[in-house]
């Protein structure tokens, strides 16, 4: 099993091809052991610098705090509307642009096929909204001087520092 | 669905009129060369209001061309009482309140944003430039010419500059829905002779601290950092070292499209007295992106977009150099 575990981690093995490692990894703490110690010497061997302690159990509460995405992406989800399918959303519209009531309310039981239609909607990524660093002014007057708006319209543009600029005038 | 094609097909049909409307045209090129230019040469006195948001900021703004270039006060009338006096080659910001001056000298001549007809053409592969209407302002007939990004990736601006000279009246940067998020406008402004002692600062300045940016220009990626302008139309324009500050070292990036500039800084957490904060803050048509890298911290402030200067921070990497 350790020889099998060293050719995963050199990339030699596939899921499909040998599960035995994965299912090892996951139920014996003995490969599990192998693993890190692999790990550990293959980092020793690279000159690998060291992640600081508790590295592994920060990552696993971060990914457990990332918000669940609501929206995935709509490839190999949904199969493409057939052939028929798209003749007969296209005969419901025809008839639809004739104006009769009843096609209406067909259209309205068929949302499915319209959002089915959509670009698939990349789900936002979570970005912490916060306050301007504290020193805000001094990155905005190192930054204009190389903005080439200042070459267009002349020093107006370093009129742009935070508002209310109490702090500048306390340091 | 075919509804939906259809409205597809209405909204295509729309913006492909709308861009035929849009295209660059030769007069466009001329009018914003002629800003370019008039920028550069004229002198002038006037006062202008910034716009951004709730906040109306009114600044009186002077410049003498003269051999050797010319000089330019700026003076905030409003709020925290602030002037900044460039000449070609330094430029030095007043706080009275604190008693400090910031000074950035450019030793290398280089430093300075090209400001040159290639930078029009430039501007061409990221904006489609027009003509707008013309009007009136603060007593000057005024000649528009719009710029209109040809993706999300930057903002729109609109510019009045007056029909004789090419003096610059009127900024607006517009956001994708059209939306005014600031505006520089002239209120008064007199054009032609104005004499050296109008552009000194009014501060002596004596026995106030002076904190010298020290900009050296640099190669950030010696020292392992590394960053991309992933962005189609920006390319990187300087690298330097310098001071934020008292005596913060940072190391500095700025990446434009020539018109819309974002600057990446990067320096070390340790000693640092205030605390960071990772995430966004946007200030009117300013994002500033922070972000922690290997130990640094990496703010990224940029006259752009959100996702833009987030997109060239997330770029920002650190590998120990051989």
């Amino acid at each position: 099993m350790k020889s099998k575990i060293s050719a995963f981690m050199d990339g030699e093995l596939h899921p499909g091809e040998s599960p035995e490692p994965f299912a090892a990894l996951r139920e014996h703490g003995e490969a599990r052991d192998a693993w890190r110690t692999y790990h550990l010497i293959s980092d020793a061997m690279r000159d690998t610098r060291l992640l600081s302690g508790g590295f592994s159990a920060r990552v696993a509460a971060k990914l457990a705090e990332e918000p669940t995405v609501i929206a995935p992406s709509l490839a190999g989800q949904r199969p493409r509307p057939s052939v028929w399918a798209l003749a007969a959303a296209a005969s419901l519209a025809v008839v639809f642009v004739g104006g009769i009531a009843y096609v209406m309310q067909q259209g309205t039981d068929a949302p499915p096929e319209v959002a089915a239609v959509q670009p698939p909607q990349t789900p936002a990524k979570e970005v912490a909204q916060v306050a301007p660093p504290d020193t805000a002014n001094d990155y905005l007057l190192a930054h204009q001087g190389y903005s080439p708006r200042i070459t267009l319209q002349g020093m107006a543009p370093y009129v742009r520092m935070v508002s209310g600029e109490a702090r500048a005038g306390k340091r | 669905m075919i509804r939906a094609l259809g409205v597809l097909l209405i909204v295509w049909g729309g913006l492909a009129q709308a861009q035929a409307q849009m295209a660059t045209t030769p007069e466009a090129m001329a009018l914003l060369r002629r800003i370019y230019e008039a920028t550069e040469k004229l002198s002038y006195t006037g006062t202008f209001v910034y716009q951004q948001g709730e906040r109306n900021e009114t600044s009186r703004i002077t410049r003498a061309n003269g051999a050797g270039g010319g000089v330019e006060r700026l003076e905030v009338l409003d709020g925290m009482p602030r002037e900044i006096v460039r000449t070609r080659d330094t430029v030095r910001c007043y706080l009275p309140e604190s008693q400090t001056v910031k000074v950035e000298r450019r030793s290398d001549r280089r430093a300075f944003p090209a400001l040159l007809p290639e930078r029009i053409t430039d501007l061409a592969r990221s904006y489609t430039i027009s003509r707008g209407e013309p009007v009136r302002i603060a007593g000057y007939d005024c000649e528009s010419v719009v710029l209109t990004p040809v993706d999300d990736l930057r903002y729109g601006y609109v510019l009045w500059a007056d029909a004789n000279t090419g003096m610059l009246l009127k900024a607006r940067t517009v956001n994708r829905k059209g939306e005014t998020i600031e505006q520089f406008t002239f209120t008064q402004l007199a054009i032609g002779q104005v004499s050296r002692d109008k552009v000194r600062t009014r501060h002596a300045a004596r026995n106030w601290r002076v904190e010298d940016a020290a900009v050296t220009p640099a190669n950030l990626a010696q020292s392992g950092w590394t960053a991309s302008a992933d962005l189609p139309g920006f390319r990187k324009v300087i690298e330097v070292t310098r001071k934020l500050g008292e005596s913060r070292p940072v190391g500095q990036m700025v990446y434009s499209d020539g018109i819309a500039a974002v600057s990446v800084f990067i320096e070390p957490i340790a000693g640092r007295a205030e605390a960071v904060r990772p995430g966004l803050s946007s200030l009117g048509a300013f994002h500033i992106y922070t972000r922690e890298v290997a130990n640094h911290i990496v703010t990224v402030v940029g006259e752009a977009p959100a996702a833009s200067v987030q997109r060239i921070a997330n770029t920002v990497e650190f590998r120990q150099p051989q």
